[in-house]
């Protein structure tokens, strides 16, 4: 019975997952042999080149810079977010903030912006002559260009920020609404202030949401690639193996050599997997307890 | 005890909201510009050229960006209900039964989060062209409806929803299963399933690279690659920005109202389960 | 079958008998499958698919289809650039590709060798003699097949600001030295200032610069190819701009971008190297600018001389997997050389025409331009002086090198010739691991 309630997930599991990521193996040992120009009919074939096109991407050194870069910016994004979200969450769950209907909706909000409409927006957002952004620095006498090298990754650090934090931060607040008030009330007897019941009691009891967010977070960040892909047209600086995944989307859409990229999206998978399971695997000790 | 207004986090919270709508203000704002004060007016000062706009919209090859419109609506609304069916099953079926292979079943499920959409969606557009199914509608439903994160929240909800007692006394009782999933589990795990459906509406709305590789025919296309294909015209044809914006901003409407609407049923606590078992 | 999958994989068994019947739902581009296999039938009411991103051209598909009731053409309107011509390839790999494609003349070479698309010489036998030579040989790529009819093209001028060059006091540059002297003339006068800019974001554009110095990036020797991007005129060109670039007196931010835009609107941008098409991105981009601006043949590397280049234009092809090979090409040959489709090419779809009749025919200058009256016709003078150029089978790798050492090489001021061995050695790797033979 389990089994045939399975069965549809599975079925679309098999056709959906494991037969493309078994089709994209196979397309990464396969590469292309030309004879003579390669313009004639015939004149180029398909052919095995065993590992050759993985062992590419793993000598690759600008693939393993492009982690790099992503690691920074996975940081970066990480706390801001992760660090706003629990600070809202708080805030949300105080007693003496006003306006947290609208607040909570507002916050929200941009997760319900396609990530192509947000990246457009922040691009006319960040333009020197139009952007609010630039009076707010000009008003503190700062001169910025958003789209410097040293400060482009926090340009589009501040797109997925702005996606990502009413999510995360609605993710909390739930898990802080479900804790039953008792806990507090015994800290304000003892005259216990609401900073110091939100920083000692609140906060260590969000751990496990916010280790379940920070895996899901870890997850989406190394497969950061619409906000690169959509600032990149507006900047110098972003190149166009600026992370991994765009790595495979040039190979795939701009040198239209389909093997490669099949062999660089292997590999990312691979990395992804290894570095979530590390979490996972901490994560579900916690959140599936009755397994253990 | 006296509640106290207080300023701090008040204004903190405002500080959030304001930077979180100002995009959304700005593309109200700019959507009621004409071509020429796109590029010359202050960014927060309101145009004259609103009703052109969306004149120009409509009659943009003779309506085609409604014809999106309505598409996207058909492969959210379906995708998300067929993928909420599938995520409740499975869900349930994983919280609630002991069965072999059940670990591995679900941590095969979950691993599909660790595989990027873009490694997917070419192997899996050419999958679907040897069977025929490239290019209809078919294609951009089928891959949408497994969905490794909605079956990870529809168990964690059974979980929490359906108290274990219930479940037996319906079997002693000689309830089939069939009956039990339909009579007792589905109703109990419904406000979870709502934000499942949620989810998966939002995610498939602003879904972009699955439908631009599975779709050839422009009047299949959802919003996001119709709204990609009047930004990337070729290089020495002008971009329709002014629709681009409009189009935007029109997009992004049934979203929140979806969201006002919906906002009561939002049950994101993913550990609910966990906190109480 | 060369491409996809081998019959017998056990990929094959896991689909249960891959390329069985479709379970509903027909693929649009095959949406009439024939029952004759060898010879299709050309006579019957066929229904043709175009890929395209002209603008209108259903306005156009529409007038040939009242006329021609049995040869149905129907517009599918996709994005231009590099992704639609991964999606076309994409698409003729897993047999799903439109009749029609637009293709741009970079990209037909590497249609060819992905034998995306159709040699169809004898079914356009008379249209030879309605395009120039130059347009010609970028279907042919100088090979005896034709891989397409030329639709559009692009031969580069100067784009000027005819007011503001009078307020800086700067006359029309004839010569690169000029231009030179110009940018660092205007750019003293006010630092927010630019004459004009360079760009990495278009590798064609600087393709059509280096056509014009008398470039060649790739070339065929026998049976092998032979890569020059860093060849002595192309050395030329990169080091002048590299010169003009670290010492900050041109503009270097990227090209399309809404800040570019603005800057061209507050006049902070005097001119801009681009292709007779640019009255049509001008007049989308910067509206308010209308009738302050004029056209100028491309300044000279030696004065007296003039050279032009190409940017940008695209031929039509038909692909290799189409049934109706023959209906297409007659609706290709008519959308391309018949007086009134070209008439509607020009009006509706704003292009700037490929066949020679269709360019000496215009008259009215766009109305942007209405200043000046010989628009047409100095369009016309450019365009006679356009080089030739081969493109390789691998133009996009060589453009997205372009755009990162480019890049990486205006970020750092650093030297313009480094950064083109570079672009030269990311090409030869690409074209070798693609299993080219590459004169070294």
């Amino acid at each position: 019975m389990p089994y045939l309630f399975l069965a549809p997930a599975m079925a679309l599991f098999v056709a959906f997952f494991a037969v493309p990521i078994g089709y994209t193996l196979y397309l990464g040992t396969r590469g292309t042999k030309v004879s003579g120009l390669g313009l004639g009919k015939g004149s180029r074939r398909e052919v095995s080149v065993g590992f050759d096109n993985y062992q590419a991407t793993l000598t690759d050194h600008e693939f393993w810079a492009g982690w790099l870069r992503v690691l920074g910016y996975g940081v970066v994004v990480l706390t801001v977010m992760l660090g706003l979200a629990v600070l809202f969450a708080l805030l949300l769950d105080s007693a003496h903030a006003r306006l947290k209907r609208v607040s909570r909706i507002a916050i929200f909000l941009p997760y319900a912006v396609p990530g192509v409409v947000a990246s457009l927006l922040w691009g006319f957002l960040y333009l020197p002559s139009l952007s609010p952004i630039h009076a707010v620095l000009h008003w503190f006498g700062l001169q910025a260009n958003l789209f410097d090298p040293d400060v482009v990754m926090f340009s589009m650090a501040n797109i997925a920020v702005w996606g990502g934090t009413g999510f995360n931060m609605l993710v909390l607040y739930t898990h802080l609404r479900s804790i039953s008030p008792e806990y507090y009330e015994a800290a304000r007897l003892d005259g216990a202030s609401e900073f110091q019941i939100a920083t000692r009691i609140k906060l260590p009891m969000l751990v496990p949401s916010l280790i379940l967010t920070t895996v899901f977070s870890i997850i989406a960040t190394s497969q950061v690639f619409t906000e690169p892909m959509t600032l990149r047209p507006i900047s110098n600086t972003i190149s166009s193996t600026w992370s991994p995944l765009m790595m495979v989307f040039t190979q795939a859409f701009k040198n239209l050599d389909l093997y490669s990229a099949a062999a660089t999206s292997i590999v990312i998978a691979a990395i992804s997997l290894v570095l979530s399971f590390g979490f996972l695997r901490v994560v579900r000790k916690r959140a599936f307890s009755e397994e253990s | 005890m006296r509640r106290r207004f207080g300023l701090t986090p008040t204004v903190l919270l405002l500080i959030g909201a304001v930077y979180s709508l100002l995009p959304v203000v700005w593309v109200l704002v700019a959507a009621t510009k004409s071509r020429a004060e796109l590029f010359s007016s202050n960014a927060f000062q309101p145009g004259t050229g609103l009703w052109d706009n969306l004149v120009e919209l409509t009659d943009h090859r003779d309506g085609i960006f409604w014809r999106w419109t309505l598409n996207t609506a058909l492969y959210a609304g379906v995708g998300a209900l067929l993928s909420t069916m599938v995520s409740a099953i499975s869900g349930y079926t994983l919280a609630k039964f002991r069965f072999p292979g059940r670990n591995l079943i679900f941590n095969l499920l979950i691993g599909g989060i660790l595989v990027p959409s873009v490694v997917l969606a070419i192997p899996q557009y050419l999958l679907l062209a040897k069977v025929g199914l490239a290019d209809t509608y078919w294609s951009v439903l089928l891959p949408g409806i497994l969905h490794p994160y909605s079956i990870y929240l529809a168990r964690v909800y059974a979980g929490a929803a359906i108290p274990d007692s219930m479940i037996e006394a319906a079997r002693i009782d000689g309830a089939g299963e069939f009956r039990l999933l339909n009579r007792i589990a589905l109703p109990m795990m419904v406000p979870g399933l709502v934000t499942i459906f949620l989810f998966q509406f939002v995610a498939i709305w602003n879904n972009f690279l699955l439908p631009f590789i599975m779709l050839a025919d422009d009047r299949k296309f959802p919003l996001t690659v119709g709204l990609y294909t009047w930004l990337a015209t070729g290089a020495n044809q002008p971009a329709l920005y002014t629709l681009v914006i409009t189009g935007a901003l029109i997009s992004i409407i049934p979203l929140i109202a979806l969201f006002l609407t919906m906002q009561r049923y939002w049950r994101t606590d993913l550990t609910s389960g966990a906190v109480k078992g | 079958m060369p491409h996809g999958l081998p019959r017998r994989s056990a990929l094959g068994l896991l689909l249960g008998a891959a390329g069985a019947a479709a379970l509903g739902g027909v693929a649009a581009c095959s949406s009439d499958d024939d029952k004759t296999t060898a010879t299709p039938e050309e006579t019957g009411p066929v229904e043709l698919v175009y890929w395209t991103w002209a603008p209108n051209m259903d306005k156009i598909a529409e007038v040939w289809n009242k006329a021609n009731p049995n040869i149905k053409v129907t517009i599918s309107n996709q994005g231009g650039g590099n992704e639609s011509a991964a999606k076309f390839l994409t698409a003729a790999k897993a047999g799903n590709a439109p009749d029609i494609m637009q293709a741009e003349y970079q990209m037909l070479p590497s249609f060819v060798a992905a034998e995306a698309v159709a040699d169809i010489k004898s079914l356009v036998s008379g249209a030879k003699s309605a395009f120039s030579d130059g347009l010609w040989g970028l279907v042919t790529l100088g090979t005896d097949a034709v891989y397409g009819l030329p639709q559009d093209s692009g031969p580069m001028g100067l784009f000027y600001r005819v007011d503001l060059l009078e307020k800086y006091g700067v006359a029309v540059p004839k010569t690169w030295d000029e231009y030179a002297a110009a940018a660092r003339k205007v750019h003293a006068a006010d630092k927010s200032v630019y004459f004009g800019g360079f760009s990495n974001k278009d590798g064609g554009w600087f393709a059509g610069l280096s056509q014009q110095a008398g470039g060649q990036w790739w070339s065929i020797a026998g049976d092998t190819w032979k890569v020059g991007i860093n060849d002595a005129a192309t050395t030329k060109v990169a080091e002048f701009w590299g010169g003009l670039v670290k010492d900050g007196v041109v503009d270097t931010q990227a090209w399309w971008s809404n800040e570019w835009n603005a800057a061209f609107t507050n006049g902070k941008l005097l001119t801009w190297c681009s292709a007779v098409w640019a009255p049509g991105v001008l007049s989308s981009n910067v509206p308010s600018t209308k009738g302050k601006w004029a056209m100028a043949p491309l300044p000279q590397w030696t004065a007296g001389e003039s050279f032009s280049g190409f940017w940008g234009g695209s031929a039509a092809s038909i692909s290799a997997s189409s049934k109706h090979k023959s209906a297409a090409a007659k609706f290709l040959t008519w959308l391309n050389t018949d007086p009134a489709a070209v008439d509607l090419l020009v009006k509706q779809a704003q292009v700037y025409p490929a066949a020679s009749a269709g360019q000496s025919s215009l008259t009215t200058p766009p109305e942007y331009f209405s200043n000046q009256a010989s628009f047409w016709k100095d369009a016309a003078a450019i365009s006679s002086g356009a080089r030739g150029f081969t493109f390789g089978p691998n133009v996009n790798a060589a453009y997205t090198a372009y755009e990162d050492s480019f890049g990486k090489a205006i970020q750092a001021k650093s030297s313009f010739t480094d950064a083109l061995t570079s672009v030269q050695q990311a090409t030869i790797a690409d074209m070798t691991k693609a299993g080219f033979k590459v004169a070294s």
